[in-house]
């Protein structure tokens, strides 16, 4: 067993500030030298005119303490032991984090407002855009059908006293009038496949791609095409989406497959080990040089003649277009004479 | 003898199709009317052609849905919610092939909606098509005046 002298100099040496004092008179029984030196009093005045319900005082260089009280019994008097707990790491992270949480709520009632401005700007851009596609349908088609309308007038009114080369100059106004008038259509396509609402729904891709194929067999009847469309196949998109981009690419194929004698076009899907199918667009047509490959996809760009292959150079933007809406990929593999495939997924 | 209402604000095409009436081996008389106010003036019987009341109605009106003043759109909305017009066949004939216009078009009661072509041979044979469909292979309902 120890003394009591020992427990006393255990207690007054302790780093924790610590008093005891009375339960009944609030009487201070007696206080270590941690305390005196955190309220920077000496023993005898805190003895004297201190009682033991203190505040536990701010401390020096902004630290922070809490006061724990513990009731006890001393020397047979009903007493409270006093201890000042530090609390000001504790403190500090505690209003770090509330400075945190604070810089937070102002991110992000800063990013909600700005997610606010570019919606209602995006919203304006997109009207803009709406109208100005219903002009581009509507305005600038009608002027249009005026020149081929009286155009066709001209040679019906006064064909008979017109000379053959006049015939042939009205006849071209009206062809150019015609290819104006599939390049307007196909800039409202592209502009459609931007703004459409999309709805996924399951799209069985070898039907599609046999009634597409089956159109464009009817469409020009004398020419002997192979098409070979893989069964089953079924894709997860828009439905409307989903046959835009297929009617382009198999046009395109059936375009840039007209001067083989023995034209092939085969719809496939590759093997693409559980990820999102891989459908295939391939054609023994014309080709084209890798070296462009890039370029295809842009709009109005075009790596034929237009007098070999005509065509508005709109058609795999609009491809593109819509493979990107869905999230997927699509690209393209040729070489010159060596027909081209063309890949797209739609995840 | 078919009366046709033609609703259209551009003269070109309006000469375009009564140039394709004319050919057609149908007999019509076509009326014209420029904006929205003058077709609705004409088949309600209102404003300017309030003398019209007893007048028979068109057996087939041909509506441009952008139009001076009322555009078509509204115009048959009127038609449609009028108990003189509401069973009028109305084809729209229009340049618009935005889905938003087709899909209002059938949605305030339009009969058909044909987008005009650019050659005036597919767009003779479009009016031709329309006409014979509507003037004599369709039965068109009893309307209040009807011939």
């Amino acid at each position: 067993m120890r003394s009591d002298d020992s427990y006393r100099a255990l207690f007054l040496s302790h780093p924790q500030p610590m008093w005891l004092y009375d339960r009944t008179t609030s009487a201070i029984i007696d206080v270590n030298d941690a305390a005196l030196a955190h309220f920077g009093v000496r023993r005898e005045a805190f003895l004297e005119t201190y009682t033991g319900n203190l505040s536990a005082g701010p401390g020096a260089n902004g630290r922070t303490f809490e006061i724990v009280s513990q009731p006890c019994e001393f020397d047979g008097r009903a007493a409270v032991l006093v201890a000042l707990h530090e609390v000001t790491a504790l403190r500090q992270a505690e209003g770090a984090l509330a400075r945190v949480e604070d810089e937070q709520r102002r991110q992000t009632t800063e990013f909600e407002e700005r997610v606010r401005e570019r919606t209602v700007q995006l919203q304006a851009a997109i009207s803009e855009l709406e109208a100005f596609s219903y002009s581009v349908s509507h305005d600038l088609r009608a002027p249009l059908r005026s020149i081929a309308g009286f155009s066709q007038a001209l040679i019906e009114d006064a064909g008979p006293s017109l000379s053959a080369d006049a015939r042939d100059d009205i006849a071209r106004i009206i062809a150019a009038a015609g290819r104006m008038d599939h390049l307007i259509n196909d800039l409202l396509t592209l502009s459609m496949v931007t703004r459409a609402e999309m709805t996924r729904d399951s799209v069985d891709v070898s039907e599609l791609a046999n009634r597409i194929v089956a159109e464009l067999a009817d469409m020009s009847p004398t020419r002997p095409v192979v098409t070979t469309v893989a069964p089953g196949m079924v894709a997860h998109g828009d439905p409307r989406l989903v046959r835009v981009a297929l009617e382009n690419l198999l046009t395109n194929a059936w375009k840039f497959t007209s001067r083989r004698e023995r034209a092939c076009i085969e719809v496939g899907q590759m093997d693409s080990d559980g990820a999102s199918p891989i459908f295939f667009v391939r054609d023994n047509g014309v080709g084209f040089d890798p070296a462009f490959a890039d370029k295809l996809f842009g709009p109005f760009q075009r790596l034929h003649d237009a007098s070999d292959f005509p065509g508005s150079g709109i058609g795999l933007a609009t491809v593109r277009r819509i493979v990107l809406r869905h999230g997927g990929r699509v690209w393209a593999e040729s070489r010159p004479g060596q027909g081209a495939s063309f890949f797209f997924t739609l995840q | 003898m078919y009366q046709i209402l033609l609703v259209e604000d551009n003269a070109d095409d309006v000469e375009l199709a009564l140039r394709a009436f004319r050919k057609s081996d149908l007999v019509n008389t076509v009326t014209i009317a420029r904006d929205g106010v003058e077709a609705l003036d004409y088949l309600l019987a209102t404003g300017s052609r309030a003398d019209r009341a007893d007048n028979p109605l068109p057996d087939l009106v041909l509506l441009d849905i952008k139009l001076p003043r009322i555009d078509g759109l509204q115009v048959l909305e009127r038609l449609r919610a009028n108990p003189r017009t509401k069973l009028v066949p109305i084809v729209v004939l229009t340049s618009s092939i935005e889905p938003k216009d087709l899909l209002t078009c059938y949605t305030l009661g339009a009969n058909s909606y044909v987008r005009k072509p650019i050659d005036f041979q597919q767009f003779s044979k479009a009016l031709q098509q329309i006409g014979s469909y509507w003037l004599q292979t369709n039965q068109a309902p009893p309307l209040p005046g009807t011939t």
